[in-house]
């Protein structure tokens, strides 16, 4: 199987999504903000189609429209401070507006279908430089902000008496969410993107650990159901997205199933 | 340590306002509870002190910038967050640029949460998740800690812990302190001072002329009042005030009715 380029490509990009995607899902989780990520992939699709009418490269497209999208939410938040979800309505309907115009004019000059479902044979040497630069940019943005996002995530308040510039930071993880979606969009697809953002965290959330080994846990769960989607796609012959997001369920119902065992047999043990 | 002086705000960015020409002077090692009715302005004063909201008038000058705050949303609420203790204090220490490390050993110490440092925050109790607040603030050794109701959701026993507390940084360790109170029986028994805010308007007392008000209010003052009195003048000097401003307002309709009626 890794005799083929096409398989080396798409495994080389499925550990830039797992190592990429938990590390902004965790804090978007714990934001309560986790739908955001799947309105910045909806929203990604009109990037799509914007990269193909002007025949550029539609990664780097989704990128820059899907941090316009994410710059908009946070603009937008200062007129509805309390209305996440209207926000989120207005970002899909400028988005999906966008791409169903365009794609229904019949002016692109490429099949976006493929970006809906995802595919692990059509990454490119081009994608492959994109999603390295944007991998290796955003994980290091994250390494020197890590402790600013973690305060913003767990007391905005005393993040900004701390001196943290707290709307400043809020547009870079905006465009950090931006390259999160751009890299995964290829192998995951459209659709279920959100499952690489939400699913690890919600399943590390489960083992009750610290932030950190939390984080770590995340990145491991997004690598397994990466790599366990990536075998099933190539052998079942299904399109990743749907095989990648289904592991990912798969992977938190063992966690959730492992912990009840391990809480029944504590009782037992303490019953005794 | 603060200075408000002419203070005047209102959401609005007119009259009426919340806040109604306010002037406080708050000195170094000072422990001022702030208390009032639900709506009369207290917690919106904190949010000014800490620059979070702009007066419409007046001025707030505060003499440090090594100030902290203790939200009203304490850890407690952070039900369902991933992180430790140590993870909590430690990553605020990086946030402040404080490169020594015994600092979270020093805060744990202080407020006595060394055996709970890598418990999770959903695990601690409400008092002892108040406990990890306060030892967040403490990070930096800060000349001012600004607290939002520190006693919300915790038992009577804890609570007294956290007031001890409270009085031992002030007094020993020369912490400058503002809380926004509701338990007001705390707030006689630790503050040196007591900011009385009502329908805007807001007067300073000492514990004792604040206790001797309350128990006027009440019908049960054993002392004469001539003596303590500390804000009801103000109170009612404002309901004056509130009700001239409603018959001015009203007068102003009357006369714009009748210009319409005229036209």
């Amino acid at each position: 199987m890794f005799s083929y380029d096409f398989m080396q490509n798409a495994f080389f990009v499925a550990i830039c999504i797992s190592l990429l995607c938990p590390c902004i899902g965790i804090f978007m989780v714990l934001r309560r903000s986790s739908m955001i990520g799947d309105t910045m992939s909806h929203a990604s699709l009109a990037g799509i189609t914007l990269g193909l009418l002007t025949s550029t490269n539609p990664i780097l497209g989704a990128f820059i429209f899907t941090a316009i999208c994410g710059a908009l939410i946070e603009f937008l938040r200062k007129y509805f401070s309390h209305h996440l979800d209207l926000i989120l309505t207005i970002i899909l309907s400028l988005s999906i507006g966008t791409a169903i115009t365009l794609i229904s004019s019949g002016k692109l000059k490429a099949n976006a279908n493929v970006f809906f479902f995802g595919s692990i044979l059509t990454v490119n040497a081009a994608d492959m430089i994109s999603i390295a630069v944007l991998t290796i940019l955003s994980v290091l943005t994250l390494y020197f902000l890590y402790n600013s996002l973690l305060y913003i995530a767990y007391d905005e308040e005393a993040a900004r008496v701390a001196g943290v510039k707290v709307d400043f930071i809020n547009y870079i993880f905006a465009i950090l969410m931006a390259a999160a979606v751009s890299i995964s969009i290829k192998i995951v697809g459209v659709l279920v993107l959100s499952a690489m953002i939400a699913l690890p965290v919600a399943s590390a959330l489960q083992l009750e650990k610290g932030f950190r080994t939390t984080l770590l846990c995340s990145i491991g769960f997004s690598l397994l159901a990466m790599i366990i989607g990536l075998f099933g796609s190539y052998y079942l012959n299904v399109a990743p997205g749907g095989f990648v997001s289904l592991t990912s369920v798969g992977i938190l119902l063992v966690v959730l199933v492992i912990k009840n065992i391990r809480a029944v047999i504590r009782r037992m043990q303490f019953s005794k | 340590m603060l200075s408000i002086e002419h203070l005047y705000f209102s959401y609005q960015g007119q009259p009426p306002y919340v806040l109604n020409d306010l002037n406080l002077h708050i000195h170094s090692g000072d422990y001022i509870s702030i208390v009032g009715d639900n709506g009369s302005g207290k917690s919106t004063l904190l949010r000014l002190i800490l620059g979070f909201l702009t007066p419409v008038k007046g001025s707030i000058k505060l003499h440090s910038n090594n100030i902290r705050y203790v939200s009203q949303k304490n850890d407690f609420s952070h039900a369902g967050f991933p992180i430790t203790v140590t993870e909590i204090l430690d990553s605020y220490r990086k946030l402040l640029k404080l490169k020594d490390k015994n600092e979270v050993n020093r805060v744990l110490e202080l407020t006595h949460m060394t055996e709970f440092k890598d418990r999770l925050i959903s695990k601690l109790s409400g008092g002892q998740a108040q406990r990890v607040s306060i030892a967040r603030a403490l990070i930096g050794s800060p000349d001012l800690i600004i607290l939002d109701e520190p006693s919300t959701g915790i038992d009577r026993k804890s609570q007294e812990g956290i007031y001890t507390l409270l009085r031992d940084l002030n007094q020993k360790h020369h912490i400058t302190i503002i809380s926004v109170e509701h338990n007001l029986e705390m707030a006689i028994a630790n503050s040196t001072n007591i900011y009385h805010i009502s329908n805007g308007h807001g007067h300073l007392c000492s514990p004792e002329q604040y206790a001797c008000e309350i128990m006027h209010n009440t019908g049960r003052n054993p002392v004469d009042h001539e003596n303590c009195s500390c804000f009801t003048d103000v109170t009612t000097q404002a309901q004056a005030q509130a009700q001239a401003q409603a018959q001015a307002q009203a007068q102003a309709d009357d006369t714009t009715t009748e210009e319409v009626r005229n036209v």
